[in-house]
């Protein structure tokens, strides 16, 4: 591969994923409007609300220490250098070498190590009260994804993603073995654990009693507020490029020629449109359970990614 | 040369013995000086370590004192010297770390033994890794056994220290005695104590007796080690002891054992079956799993950094088990890597554990208390002890880029490449341990999460945490050290595996350093593994640049960025810190989640002032039942006071009573014996 290639893949990945992440909130956020009767925000509000909240100052807590004030630029370029593992365009990562899809997961758990810790940095109990859930809903979602993982990875041998990609490419049968239906179900699960959506949790209230995600974040403002909220769209945005990357990859350019980017970007569009639209009827569908039930729900996903893992070690 | 080394360390540690007694007068500086000399040990020790690893040599140093039947012999190999590198530079922090801490005794308490005792207990474990005889590794073991015991009833006025005592004591001495039968089945076949000899006919012990002697070192060790449900002693012992103390026992003492483990399942026991791996490696990810577990509930600091220890011991484990594993079906590069796995995690353990209790230290230095629910906003009292316990919390819960996530990398790849055994229900076996080895990974990052952020952050809770002052300079500078070691070893993997590398060609006879190293097209070096390649160091680079990048866009979005400080929004009254979350709270979801363990009994009593009406006081009990106190070991402790005092009969103080029964023993032995 050559030089200018290793520089502009990761940029157009960046730019692809730090671009389009507001607009898959934008496009959930219509859809679900549409679904109540109501004409809903325009598609591009949430680049309004990032550009709003980029251009003001930030109120913060007395109380709060360096870690509050760190804790937006952890998540931010944690996701960034994620957004950079993973197969977008083209199913050769450039820095496949730096990392693989453990270092993904691990990846995540630092930015939220960061959210959790500043959530209880601010002496607020709603604040401790949101970590202390996302702590428990990440740690059931952690076994099931990681066994999704290990399914995918050891049908093709590999648990590098572009690796991944490229191999489903290359054989398409590869694709029909029992097994990855199972692990695509457990994943599509913890997804929508991992990011927060209804039924797990509710992106778009602020009751005290069921805030998550949203009481973990409660105390931020301003470029902090942005940093964090780009980067919860973007880890949405990672997490469905993974799921259709690694189990619909067709499409993806395996090199790096112009049209084949094109036709890459054109399906990804349509491919993410889809799963987006998937989670807006899902959301519009159902209600929050009660976070009890959550375990229930991510063991019912344990379960599926354990029977995976036998299938393939029995039938493959 | 490198044996001068060895010996003078060991002189070095008896001379700061010796001056710690010859000053008793001066306490401190006795202590002092025992210290300094325990400091300057240690470094000869790492020296030794490092020339042996790097000459790859083996050396071996015979004694003979005393008496003359017992030879004291001693090994100096790749493996020995790793643990021994392990243990000096646990040493060396822990000595400077010392100088400062015992100042919180000045005036309260008698030290006068303090540096005596820690200064045998650093040269017993040195002794016990390099020990080449059974005989000279019992006397050793006990050593460091009895010094160490010594150390854990320091505060012997307080009787939960007494009772922690005693039960390290008894259990202890329960896996000696195990240690012993299994040294005594290999002496039968070895007919000397010599651990040459052990090796030697490894292949020529029948296999019931190989099972049996498994079984004991499992126990045997296993005590010391802490594995589940042996690991009463552990969360009662390493508390009690003054923190420096804690250091090592939970950094490199319970690793003694994991060195045991490795000498006998691959130098005297092999080859071994199989299920031998199934089953350490099944110990593992229990220990794993029910140590971190109980870690959550805790709410006294370092009982909390001791379960968590509980469950390290069983990450190692699991690395170990799969080597074993790979062993017996001959696959020699996935065992190394294996091995690679649970020995980068033992020094990693031994480095972010150490680091910890170094900072539970701190705390219990400026605050007088281990609770963390009594803590809060330490990070602005204590502003260097607060990062240092971050890098510690970070990497202990494998966080990249630091060094608990290499090691999580290693095991992850070495389970993952399970599916390379033939036996179906093994590579299962392997897969849900990996399952097991995930959520124990995100259970620690809650763990710490609450540990950090409920003893450092947000608004303090008592009078004491309000007063908390930084520690003396000399106790960061050693942990400092420790910080630097846990990012050293998680950016540059590459050279920690060169040396576990050497013990691995000794070990298991294979070099796969060329094959799990390589560099890429930036020229740096990465780890690799048949499935995939890790280069943290550049990942950090990519972060970094990412950073810049991020922060000059915010720049040029609003150049004049100011922050603005007003105190938090609690609904209209003033912040205080019966406001604030508290540890039960934050992990009061995972206890009900796992309400099945932890079997939690509530109690609410209420007192009225005026019945039914007026509410006076409202007394709140939570606590989790100790499943294995109560269902495995108070029935056996009951079991043996019991048998004990039937056995009572026959003391019936009478002298000629005793007589007779010395006569009558006397008899039957001249019977039998003719």
């Amino acid at each position: 591969m050559s030089l200018t290639s290793n520089i502009i893949l990761p940029i157009l990945q960046l730019i692809v994923i730090v671009g389009l992440s507001p607009l898959v909130k934008g496009f959930i956020n219509k859809i679900e409007a549409r679904f109540q009767c109501r004409r809903g925000p325009s598609l591009f509000q949430p680049y309004y609300n990032l550009i709003k909240l980029l251009r003001k100052d930030a109120v913060v807590s007395e109380t709060a220490s360096w870690i509050f004030r760190a804790t937006p630029y952890v998540t931010f370029v944690s996701i960034l250098v994620i957004a950079l593992l993973v197969p977008v365009l083209s199913s050769c990562v450039p820095l496949n070498f730096t990392g693989d899809v453990i270092l993904i997961i691990y990846l995540f758990a630092l930015g939220r190590f960061f959210l959790a810790l500043s959530s209880l940095d601010t002496a607020s109990a709603f604040g401790g009260m949101g970590g202390s859930r996302e702590m428990m809903i990440s740690s059931m979602a952690e076994p099931a994804m990681m066994l999704s993982v290990f399914t995918v990875s050891l049908t093709v041998g590999t648990t590098n993603l572009g690796n991944i990609t490229s191999a489903f490419l290359n054989s398409s049968t590869l694709l029909l073995n029992p097994s990855l239906f199972l692990a695509f179900a457990a994943l599509c699960i913890v997804i929508i654990a991992e990011t927060g959506r209804i039924p797990i949790d509710n992106p778009f209230t602020h009751l005290e009693l069921t805030m998550v995600h949203e009481g973990m974040v409660l105390e931020f403002s301003g470029r902090y507020l942005a940093l964090i909220e780009w980067a919860s769209g973007m880890k949405l945005l990672i997490l469905l490029t993974i799921l259709v990357n690694t189990f619909l990859p067709w499409g993806v350019a395996s090199g790096l020629t112009f049209t084949g980017l094109i036709i890459s970007f054109a399906l990804y569009v349509v491919k993410i449109g889809f799963f987006a639209f998937l989670i807006a009827i899902l959301e519009s569908s159902f209600a929050k359970l009660r976070l009890f039930r959550i375990p229930n729900l991510l063991g019912t996903a344990f379960i599926l990614s354990i029977l995976a893992i036998i299938s393939l070690y029995v039938v493959g | 040369m490198v044996e001068h080394l060895f010996i003078i360390s060991i002189i070095l540690y008896l001379v700061g013995a010796l001056f710690a007694l010859c000053l008793f007068k001066w306490q401190m500086v006795g202590n002092y000086v025992s210290f300094i000399f325990a400091a300057i040990a240690s470094c000869l020790g790492i020296a030794t370590a490092a020339m042996v690893l790097f000459n790859s040599s083996t050396i071996r140093l015979d004694f003979q004192l005393f008496l003359p039947v017992i030879k004291y012999n001693f090994l100096l190999d790749p493996l020995s010297s790793y643990f021994i590198l392990a243990i000096s530079v646990i040493s060396f922090v822990a000595s400077v770390y010392s100088i400062g801490y015992t100042r919180l005794y000045v005036n309260k308490r008698d030290v006068r033994f303090l540096g005596f005792t820690y200064n045998l207990f650093l040269m017993a474990m040195i002794l016990v890794v390099s020990a080449n005889n059974a005989f000279v590794f019992m006397i050793v073991w006990e050593l460091m056994t009895l010094v160490s015991f010594f150390l854990v009833i320091f505060e012997h006025e307080n009787p939960a220290t007494r009772k922690a005592g005693l039960v390290y004591i008894v259990m202890a001495h329960i896996g000696s005695g195990l240690l012993a039968i299994a040294f005594f089945i290999l002496l039968a076949y070895a007919g000397s104590f010599s651990f040459d000899s052990f090796r030697d006919v490894a292949s020529q012990i029948p296999a019931v007796y190989k099972n049996i002697v498994f079984f004991l070192i499992i126990f045997g060790f296993g005590i010391k080690a802490g594995i589940f449900p042996l690991h009463l002693w552990l969360p009662m012992a390493h508390p009690a002891a003054p923190s420096n103390i804690s250091m090592i026992m939970s950094g490199v003492m319970i690793k003694t054992a994991i060195y045991g483990f490795i000498r006998f399942y691959f130098e005297f026991l092999t080859p071994c079956p199989p299920w031998w791996g199934v089953i350490i490696l099944i110990i593992g990810a229990t220990s794993a799993i029910l140590g971190i577990l109980y870690a959550l509930m805790e709410r006294d600091i370092k009982t909390l950094l001791a379960y968590s220890s509980v469950e390290n011991v069983g990450i190692i484990l699991i690395g170990i088990g799969m080597s074993m594993i790979f062993k017996s079906y001959n696959q020699m590069a996935l065992s190394s890597l294996a091995m690679i796995a649970g020995l980068y995690h033992l020094f990693n353990h031994a480095v972010f554990k150490c680091l910890l209790f170094g900072c539970a230290g701190n705390i219990y230095y400026s605050t007088h208390t281990k609770n963390i629910e009594e803590l809060g906003g330490l990070i602005k009292r204590m502003q260097i002890t607060a990062p240092l316990f971050l890098i510690g919390a970070l990497s202990i819960s494998a966080i990249p880029p630091l060094n608990g996530f290499i090691s999580e990398w290693f095991i992850f790849q070495s389970l993952l490449n399970g599916f390379n055994i033939p036996s179906v229900i093994i590579k299962i076996i392997t897969i849900i341990c990996g399952a097991v080895v995930a959520l124990t990974g995100a259970l620690v990052a809650t763990c710490f999460i609450k540990a950090f952020g409920i003893s450092f952050l947000a608004i303090p809770r008592t009078k004491h945490a309000e007063k908390a002052k930084e520690v003396p300079v000399i106790m960061f500078i050693s942990m400092g050290l420790l910080a630097a070691l846990c990012v050293f070893m998680g950016l540059f993997p590459a050279k920690i595996m060169m040396i576990i590398n050497h013990v691995n060609t000794q070990i298991l006879g294979m070099n796969i350093l060329k094959a799990v190293t390589s560099y890429d097209w930036l020229q740096m070096k990465i780890v690799r593994t048949n499935f995939t390649e890790l280069s943290p160091k550049s990942a950090t680079v990519f972060g970094l640049i990412l950073l810049g990048i991020t922060l000059g866009a915010l720049f040029l979005m609003r150049p004049k960025f100011i922050r603005k400080f007003y105190e938090t929004w609690t609904c209209g009254i003033a912040p205080e810190p019966r406001l604030e979350y508290t540890a039960t709270a934050f992990t009061k979801p995972f206890k009900v989640v796992f309400s099945n363990l932890y079997k939690p009994r509530l109690e609410v009593n209420t007192t009225y002032s005026v019945p039914n009406f007026f509410v006076k006081s409202i007394a709140y009990v939570g606590e989790i039942t100790p499943i294995f106190e109560k269902y495995l070991y108070n029935p056996v402790s009951n079991f043996v006071l019991r048998i004990s005092d039937k056995a009572r009969l026959i003391h019936a103080g009478n002298i000629h009573l005793y007589l007779a029964y010395i006569f009558i023993t006397l008899l039957i032995l001249i019977m039998f014996f003719r």
